[in-house]
């Protein structure tokens, strides 16, 4: 622990502590001194700053799902008292603002234990800090690699080889437009431009490569690079820009092959979690959309640098890129305000795919790097979703397809060759473990997968980054090290799947309170229902992880949106039921398809037809970089497919409520006959009939 | 269902209680028949309301808020509640029985959720308000159009997206600017919203959920009214 001094009595720092009396003296009045433990970072940071600002500044990211309006209750940090002679910091929890009328509240309801939200206070004097596991934002598990999946090969950019007769006298013109000549006699390529950055090198490499030169050349339209002599080499990036994690799939254009994937955390995060709050930072902050272009940009050039790395090039090697993502991403990639994006009618600033020299937006590559983006869908439904539905083809098939890419707002893409519909359903950031009481996004430790017996009520769990199930109630034999701290996404839909399989809870998503009586993991705080999933001495907090009666309501309200989205989905196209069941995203890849369907998050279709696509969006950037017709594809779908505001729809509200019962209230889930547990639902809605009981009618 | 108790047996105690019951279970048909019963038996149409179905309606508020009730069970007992209204409407007017009071409500310009909106539009129906919902991305104009036309004692503002939730101040601006913030209730509610937020934009309220959205309006208007805190 860190060394704390009543007084100037210590005598092993009295000295330490003398100097720093005096230096407080002489205080600048305007900074004050932050340390951040167990990270030990510290700094000054100006008076009045906010604490999670100031925390970022000093390079400590906390957890922000709410992007700093007291909300999510993830920023949580502990101010420690007393004298720090080691950090020259006398802390005080008087060092901050006075706690906020929302801290006044959630103490009231001891969800704070004395800890402050470090988005509602503000530095005011020197402070030693410490920030519990919980709210340490975490090193994101990426779970994106590329599928092999056959597409033919046919770049934007291709190499020619060019050999040229010297310079003369006689012949006064230029050397590229002698280039040009050649180009068009030997290549058949006529009317070509240069870009400006490959001009600069052209009469270098033509001397060094002795009148023959390797031009990379752009849609048979412009000169990207001259490269001395014989070369060879075509490399490409193709990147999917996620809300919450970027990948990007470095390319060899002439085989097809990916070379190098790398992935990152989206490190707008810090600006805000879900998109929304990103688009209110870059609607509300003077710098806000600067900061969230920047931080992109960063990252891009930091994967880009890490993947060509990891090939054994260099950027400047790359000449071509696609880049998906959603509007917003998309918007603010090209430092566009997305404002417009934040409400209703959601009108983009430009729909259309884009072609733009990588450079444009500060993208470190080759300098003439082309950038292609491809087209939007609607104002939430963007070129990600395109790039999905370019991996699985939903277009080119008979059977009737559903493509669910869940996140805060899943998109919905139904249909066949005669039709495709999308849709955007919001679903809220319950599955990214938001909302959720012991909720946290998937990260090592975090709960991913579920088992309890129907029998005894124990669980059986699996922990990200631990091999192997637990059984939490018998820890004996594993290592110290192998605590749970928290359930993701995954593994809150898996618990609340088998808690109703277990008859925890009931379809109506209630407790029952006979289970309180089978088992000690349910127990009754006042009236409500609790589950410990994970027992506290398996509890990296050492306080027990329970799943609440609010838990259960979180889920089953994003699931009912996602639900009600898909049937009027289907209610459009005509159809009763599906033939396949598509779950694309990162989080896709981790949901057990039957779960998801006893929850009622998809509809009944045969399991062996529901799969996990993974990273689909990062797929279809990967084959608009392979293949220009794919670009002509996306552009041709983007205007094909039909686009359906489902929450318009007057029937939206009644299929929400309908969903919201597990797995639905009225529609039929014969897949899962065998295993659903038998419904008594009359008797769990009719609670109360004392005068009917009374004369036992 | 109602065939197999006889109601005309029970004492009107009972058929309160009864009411109340079939209310938290969603049936309607059984609820208008205790109405009916219990205006025969001569109990007045504002009696029957405050005392069969706002008190049973108080019993579903409290166990949605406890998370008991859920979104369905809490639009069936709404349905219910109707239901019952539907017969009792036209007598309260008949016999002047004293207004619980009137809300205007509606989702803030750019937002298009609506079923958080309409859940406390029914509950606030159920406490026995006057209820004129607006609907979906409202802006000030008509808001304030909905001021002037229905004089209500309350202004219900619902948003669930940190981007639509500053028009709540601007609508609330705009009542300033009118003078009119003073003469009614804001209450403002929605996912991303708090009591800080609430507080900023000068609203009188932030409601968690549609039931205590019901306890606040109650509070609020008795404080206002100079009545004795319920």
């Amino acid at each position: 622990m860190y060394l704390a001094c009543a007084g100037d009595a210590c005598a092993r720092c009295g000295r330490r502590l003398r100097n720093l009396m005096a230096d407080q003296n002489n205080h600048d009045s305007e900074h004050c001194h932050l340390a951040l433990m167990p990270s030990g970072r510290q700094g000054k940071v100006r008076r009045g700053t906010n604490l999670l600002r100031a925390a970022q500044d000093l390079g400590v990211e906390l957890e922000s799902i709410c992007g700093g309006r007291q909300t999510c209750l993830k920023c949580q940090v502990i101010v420690e008292e007393g004298l720090f002679p080691k950090h020259g910091i006398s802390s005080s929890a008087a060092h901050l603002t006075p706690l906020t009328t929302r801290e006044m509240e959630l103490s009231q309801g001891q969800r704070l234990e004395g800890r402050r939200l470090a988005c509602a206070a503000e530095v005011q004097g020197d402070l030693l800090l410490t920030v519990p596991e919980e709210s340490q934002a975490r090193k994101q598990i990426i779970a994106k690699a590329a599928s092999d999946r056959v597409i033919e090969i046919d770049p934007a950019v291709r190499q020619v080889y060019v050999e040229i007769a010297p310079a003369d006298m006689s012949d006064p013109r230029g050397d590229w437009e002698r280039l040009a000549e050649a180009l068009e006699t030997k290549w058949d390529l006529h009317g070509l431009s240069i870009d400006v950055k490959a001009l600069h090198a052209l009469q270098t490499a033509l001397r060094e490569g002795n009148h023959a030169v390797t031009l990379t050349i752009w849609q048979g339209q412009e000169v990207l690079r001259v490269q001395p002599g014989y070369s060879e080499g075509l490399y490409g990036l193709a990147v999917d820009v996620g809300s919450t994690t970027i990948v990007a799939h470095l390319c060899d254009l002439r085989t097809g092959a990916v070379l190098a994937t790398q992935a990152a955390m989206n490190t707008q995060v810090r600006y805000g979690e879900d998109l929304m709050s990103r688009v209110s930072y870059a609607t509300t902050e003077p710098q806000g959309l600067a900061r969230l272009s920047r931080a992109v940009i960063l990252t891009l050039n930091e994967l880009a640098e890490k993947a060509a790395r990891a090939a054994g090039l260099q950027p400047v090697d790359i000449v071509d890129a696609v880049i998906v993502g959603n509007p917003v991403m998309h918007h603010i990639l090209l430092g566009i305000n997305p404002r417009e994006l934040g409400g209703a009618p959601f009108a983009l600033a430009v729909g259309s795919a884009m072609d733009l020299k990588a450079r444009d937006i500060g993208l470190n590559l080759n300098p003439s790097a082309r950038l292609h983006l491809l087209p939007l869908i609607a104002g939430h439904v963007g070129a990600d979703n395109m790039a999905v539905q370019l991996a699985e083809s939903p277009h080119d098939q008979d059977e009737i397809m559903l493509i669910v890419d869940v996140g805060t707002n899943a998109e919905i893409v139904l249909g066949n060759r005669q039709q495709v519909l999308v849709a955007s359903s919001p679903t809220g950031p319950a599955f990214e473990g938001a909302q959720i009481t012991h909720g946290q996004r998937a990260a090592p430790g975090a709960v991913e997968r579920v088992r309890i017996d129907p029998l005894t009520l124990e669980p059986r769990i699996r922990l990200i980054g631990y091999d192997g199930w637990i059984e939490p109630g018998n820890a004996d034999g594993l290592p110290e090290d192998v605590k749970a701290t928290g359930i993701c996404g995954s593994g809150i839909i898996e618990a609340v799947a088998e808690m109703f399989l277990a008859g925890i809870i009931n379809a109506s998503g209630l407790f029952e309170e006979s289970a309180a009586e089978r088992s000690r993991r349910v127990v009754y705080h006042t009236r409500t229902g609790e589950y410990t999933l994970v027992d506290a001495s398996l509890s990296a907090t050492g306080a027990p992880i329970v799943i609440t009666q609010n838990d259960v309501r979180a889920i089953q309200l994003a699931k009912a949106a996602l639900y009600a989205g898909t049937k009027l989905l289907m209610k459009h196209r005509g159809v009763e039921q599906v033939d396949r069941v598509l779950l694309a995203g990162a989080f896709g890849s981790f949901i057990s398809p039957v779960h998801a369907m006893i929850l009622g998050l998809i509809p009944d279709c045969d399991l062996d037809r529901v799969t996990a696509v993974g990273n689909a969006a990062g797929d279809g950037a990967r084959f608009a970089l392979l293949n220009r017709g794919m670009r002509k594809k996306a552009e041709a779908l983007a205007d094909w497919v039909q686009h359906v505001s489902t929450p318009l729809e007057p029937s939206f509200q009644d299929e929400f409520v309908a969903a919201l019962n597990l797995p639905h209230a009225r529609d039929p889930y014969p897949t899962l006959e065998d295993i659903l547990p038998v419904q008594t639902a009359p008797a769990a809605r009719r609670h109360r009939n004392r005068i009917r009981d009374k004369l036992g009618a | 269902m109602s065939e197999d108790i006889d109601i005309t047996q029970l004492e009107i105690p009972e058929i309160l209680e009864l009411i109340q019951d079939d209310l938290y279970d969603g049936l309607a048909d059984e609820v208008v028949a205790s109405v009916r019963e219990l205006l025969r038996r001569g109990l007045t149409p504002y009696d029957v309301l405050t005392k069969g179905l706002v008190a049973g309606m108080d019993i579903v508020g409290a166990d949605f808020r406890d998370g008991i009730l859920f979104v369905p069970e809490v639009l069936m007992a709404a349905k219910a509640m109707k239901a019952g209204m539907e017969l009792l409407r036209p007598l309260l007017a008949e016999t002047g029985a004293p207004q619980i009071g009137t809300m205007v409500i509606g989702t803030v310009k750019g937002d298009i959720h609506d079923i958080g909106k309409n859940l406390v539009a029914m509950m606030m129906e159920g406490a026995g308000f006057n209820v004129i919902n607006l609907g979906i991305n409202v802006d000030a104009d008509k808001f304030l159009n909905a001021y002037h036309e229905h004089k209500p004692d309350i202004l219900g503002m619902s948003a669930l997206l940190t981007t639509t939730m500053p028009y709540m101040g601007v609508v609330i601006n705009t009542l300033k600017e009118q003078g009119l913030r003073d003469k009614v209730l804001v209450l403002v509610g929605g996912a991303p919203l708090n009591s800080a937020f609430a507080e900023e934009i000068g609203a009188d309220a932030y409601c968690r959920d549609a039931a205590v959205a019901v306890v606040t309006a109650k509070k609020l208007l008795a404080i206002k009214r100079g009545e004795p805190a319920v």
